[in-house]
C-alpha cells in the first residue's frame, strides 16, 4: 500500500470511528429516518379515510322483516334505514326518497332458491341519488353473489369457473392534488435528511475537534490538509447517505401497509425510483458535507458552528418550496445543485420519465461544486489564519 | 537537528496597521542532536510562535528554519515526518483507545503491517500503558494523557523531538517518567528541543538553554555558562537579569 493510501485509510478510519462512537449524533440522523415513513403512514391513512369514507345512506325499507340477514349486510355497507336518520338529515333523504321493496315471499324464494326481485326505486336522475344507487347496486350484487357461491360450493362447483375473464384494472390517470403533497413532502423531507444526517459528523470533527485541541496537532503531522478535508468529508456524507438511506428503505416497506389504490392514487417506491432517487441525492449529500465543513471550519467555536450551520439547513428546505410556487422556471435552475434534484424529485413522483441527461448536468454541477469547496477549504487550513485561531 | 536562523514573524491586524505585533526579530538558534535543548522565556517572548514556525503552521517573514536540513516553508511535510511533538494543549480524541489513538499516529507517519504494530506495542511497553492501552482515552488521568501524547509522538520514533511545556500540570511521578524517557532518548543520538517555565527542570535535564525574549535570542549555553554570564547562583536568578536587561547579556 503506497504511503498515500495509508494515510488516508488511517484518516478516514479514525473519522469514522469517533463518528460512529457519537452515538447522540447518530440518533439525530436516525431520528429523521425513523420519523419520515412514519409521518407518511400517518398522513395517508388519514387522507385515505376522507377519501374513502362513506357516508350513511338513508333508504326507505318496505318489508324488512322478510329479510333480515339483507337488511345486515346493507348496515355492514352503511346503508340504512330512513326510520334510523338523525332528525337533520330526514328532510334530505325524505326527498331523495329512496325505497327499496323486499317481496313477501322473500324467505320461501330464497330456501327453495328461486330468482328474488327486489325493487329499487328513485329518481335516478337526480346527482345526489347516483351514488346512493350505485352503492346499493354494488351491495346487493356482492350479497346475491355471495349466496350464490356458498350455492356452487355446496354441490361442488369450484366458483373461479364463473370468472373465467377477470379484469385487472390499473389505473394510469396521475394521482390525486392531495396525495401529490405527501409526495412532494417526502421529496423536501429527502432533502433535508441529506443535509441534516451527517450534520453533527460534520460540526464534530471540524469545530468541535478544534475545540478539543487536537487540531492542531493534526495539522502538524506529515499529511496533506486535501487528505484530512477528504476524510472527514467521506466520513459525514457517509452519515447522511446512511440517512437517506434508511428513510428510502423504510418509505418504501411502510408505503406498502398503506392501501393507496383505495384512492386511486399509485404511490409506489419501487427499487428503480428509489435507486434513482440515492442517484439524485448522493452527490447532494456529499456537497451538503462540503458546505457544512467549510462553515463549520471558519467558526470560533462549536456553538458558532451549531448556529451557522443550522442556518444552511434551512436551503433545501427552502429552494423546493420556492420552486414549487413558480411558474416558469428558467432553464438554468435546473443546473443549480439542490434546485435541480427537487424538480427531477418532484417529477419522478409525478410519473414523469427520467431526464438523464439532466440528472447527470445537475449531479456534475454539484459535484464540481463539491470538490471546489473541498479544494478550498484544504487551502485554507493551510492558511495562518486557521492556526491563529486555534488558541 | 534543528536549525533556526533569522526568524522575523509579525502579525498585522488589518484594521489597524500600527496595533502590529512582532513576534519574532530574527531569532536563530541550533537544537544538536543527543543533546536536550531547553527554549525559556517569558510569555510572551515568541516560543509558541517559534515552534509554529517549526512546525510549518506559520510562515516566517524572513529567515528560515530547518529539520534535519529539510526547510520546514519548501518541503513541510518531509521535514514534520522527522518530528515528533508534544504540543502545549494536548487534546485526545475521546472516543478512540489509547491504542487506536497511537496506532492513528503511527499510520499518519506512514507506518503499516507488522512494523507498525511492534513499534506500537514497542512504545506501549516503554511507557508502561498496558493497562490503559485499550480503554477509551475519555476520564484519563494528566499523567496518562500525558502518556499517551508522548506515545503518540514517539510511535514512528522521530529523529527529532519538540515539546512545549510538558510537564505542566503533571505531578512528580509523571514529571519523573517523562524526564527518564526523555534522557533515554538523548542517549540514542535524537535530538530534543524542550520549552519549560520550571527552573530546576530545565537545570537538570538540559545540556544547553536558549533563553528568548522579545522575539530574539538573548543568550545562550549550558545552564553552568548562563549562571556564570549572569554572575548569579542560580538559573532562576539568571534567567531573569538575562532577560532584563541587555547589557548583561553584553557583558
Amino acid at each position: 500500500m503506497s504511503h498515500d493510501l495509508i494515510q488516508l485509510k488511517a484518516l478516514v478510519i479514525k473519522e469514522y470511528r469517533e463518528a460512529f462512537r457519537d452515538k447522540r449524533a447518530l440518533m439525530v440522523a436516525l431520528m429523521m429516518a425513523i420519523l419520515a415513513p412514519i409521518g407518511i403512514m400517518v398522513m395517508s391513512k388519514i387522507m385515505i379515510e376522507k377519501l374513502v369514507d362513506e357516508p350513511p345512506v338513508y333508504i326507505k325499507f318496505i318489508g324488512t322483516e322478510h329479510a333480515p340477514k339483507l337488511i345486515k349486510h346493507f348496515a355492514d355497507s352503511n346503508l340504512l334505514d330512513f326510520a334510523d336518520a338523525p332528525k337533520d338529515e330526514q328532510a334530505t333523504w325524505a326527498q331523495r326518497n329512496i325505497t327499496i321493496e323486499i317481496p313477501t315471499d322473500y324467505a320461501t324464494d330464497m330456501a327453495e332458491g328461486k330468482p328474488i326481485k327486489l325493487h329499487l326505486q328513485a329518481d335516478f336522475t337526480d346527482k345526489a341519488v347516483q351514488p346512493p344507487v350505485r352503492r346499493i347496486n354494488n351491495a346487493v350484487r356482492n350479497f346475491s353473489m355471495a349466496i350464490g357461491y356458498k350455492r356452487l360450493l355446496l354441490r361442488g362447483v369450484d366458483v373461479r369457473l364463473l370468472n373465467p375473464v377477470k379484469l385487472v384494472e390499473q389505473d394510469t390517470a396521475k394521482p390525486d392534488a392531495t396525495f401529490m403533497l405527501i409526495s412532494m413532502m417526502l421529496g423536501i423531507y429527502l432533502m433535508l435528511a441529506a443535509f441534516m444526517s451527517g450534520l453533527s459528523v460534520a460540526i464534530d470533527s471540524s469545530a468541535g475537534e478544534r475545540e478539543r485541541n487536537v487540531l492542531e496537532m493534526l495539522l502538524c503531522q506529515p499529511v496533506s490538509t486535501m487528505k484530512i478535508v477528504l476524510a472527514k468529508l467521506i466520513s459525514a456524507s457517509t452519515v447522511a447517505v446512511i440517512g437517506v438511506l434508511l428513510i428510502l428503505i423504510l418509505t418504501s416497506v411502510s408505503v406498502g401497509f398503506v392501501d393507496l389504490t383505495k384512492i386511486g392514487a399509485t404511490f409506489s417506491l419501487d427499487m428503480s425510483t428509489a435507486a434513482v432517487l440515492l442517484l439524485l441525492l448522493l452527490p447532494i449529500c456529499f456537497f451538503a458535507s462540503a458546505c457544512q465543513l467549510f462553515v463549520a471550519f471558519q467558526t470560533k467555536s462549536f456553538k458558532e458552528a451549531q448556529s451557522t450551520v443550522g442556518i444552511l439547513i434551512g436551503i433545501p428546505a427552502f429552494i423546493p418550496f420556492v420552486i414549487s410556487m413558480m411558474d416558469d422556471r428558467p432553464q438554468w435552475l435546473n443546473w443549480l445543485p439542490i434546485a435541480g434534484q427537487s424538480m427531477m424529485i418532484e417529477n419522478i413522483f409525478k410519473g414523469v420519465d427520467v431526464d438523464w441527461l439532466a440528472v447527470f448536468a445537475t449531479s456534475g454541477v454539484t459535484i464540481a461544486i463539491t470538490v471546489a469547496l473541498v479544494l478550498a477549504l484544504a487551502r485554507k487550513l493551510q492558511s495562518e489564519k486557521v492556526v491563529m485561531a486555534l488558541s | 537537528m534543528i536549525e533556526v536562523n533569522n526568524l522575523h514573524k509579525s502579525f498585522i491586524d488589518k484594521k489597524d496597521k500600527k496595533n502590529t505585533v512582532k513576534a519574532l526579530d530574527g531569532l536563530s538558534f541550533t537544537a544538536k542532536d543527543g543533546e536536550i535543548t531547553g527554549i525559556l522565556g517569558p510569555n510572551g517572548a515568541g516560543k509558541t510562535t517559534c515552534l509554529r514556525t517549526l512546525y510549518g503552521l506559520l510562515s516566517a517573514d524572513e529567515g528560515f528554519a530547518t529539520i534535519d536540513g529539510i526547510s520546514v516553508t519548501d518541503e513541510p511535510l518531509a521535514a514534520r515526518a522527522r518530528l515528533g511533538i508534544f504540543p502545549d494543549k494536548f487534546g485526545l480524541y475521546e472516543r478512540l483507545t489509547a491504542y487506536e489513538q497511537i496506532d492513528y499516529f503511527a499510520s499518519l507517519h506512514g507506518m503499516s503491517g507488522k512494523s507498525k504494530k511492534q513499534a506500537i506495542e514497542q512504545v506501549i511497553d516503554d511507557l508502561e500503558l498496558a493497562d490503559l492501552a485499550h480503554r477509551k482515552t475519555v476520564g484519563f488521568s494528566q499523567g496518562q494523557r500525558m502518556k499517551v501524547t508522548l506515545a503518540q509522538a514517539l510511535v514512528h520514533q522521530p529523529q527529532n523531538f519538540v515539546l512545549d511545556e510538558p510537564t505542566r500540570g503533571l505531578d512528580v511521578m509523571s514529571t519523573r517518567i517523562l524526564r527518564n524517557h526523555l534522557a533515554k532518548f538523548k542517549a540514542k543520538g535524537h535530538c530534543i528541543l524542550f520549552s519549560s517555565h520550571v527552573m530546576q527542570e530545565v537545570a537538570a535535564l538540559c545540556d544547553r538553554v536558549i533563553i528568548v525574549a522579545n522575539g530574539t535570542l538573548a543568550a545562550q549555553g549550558t545552564p553552568q555558562e548562563l549562571c556564570e554570564l549572569a554572575g548569579e547562583q542560580n538559573l532562576e536568578e539568571a534567567f531573569v537579569k538575562l532577560i532584563g536587561s541587555d547589557e548583561g547579556v553584553a557583558a
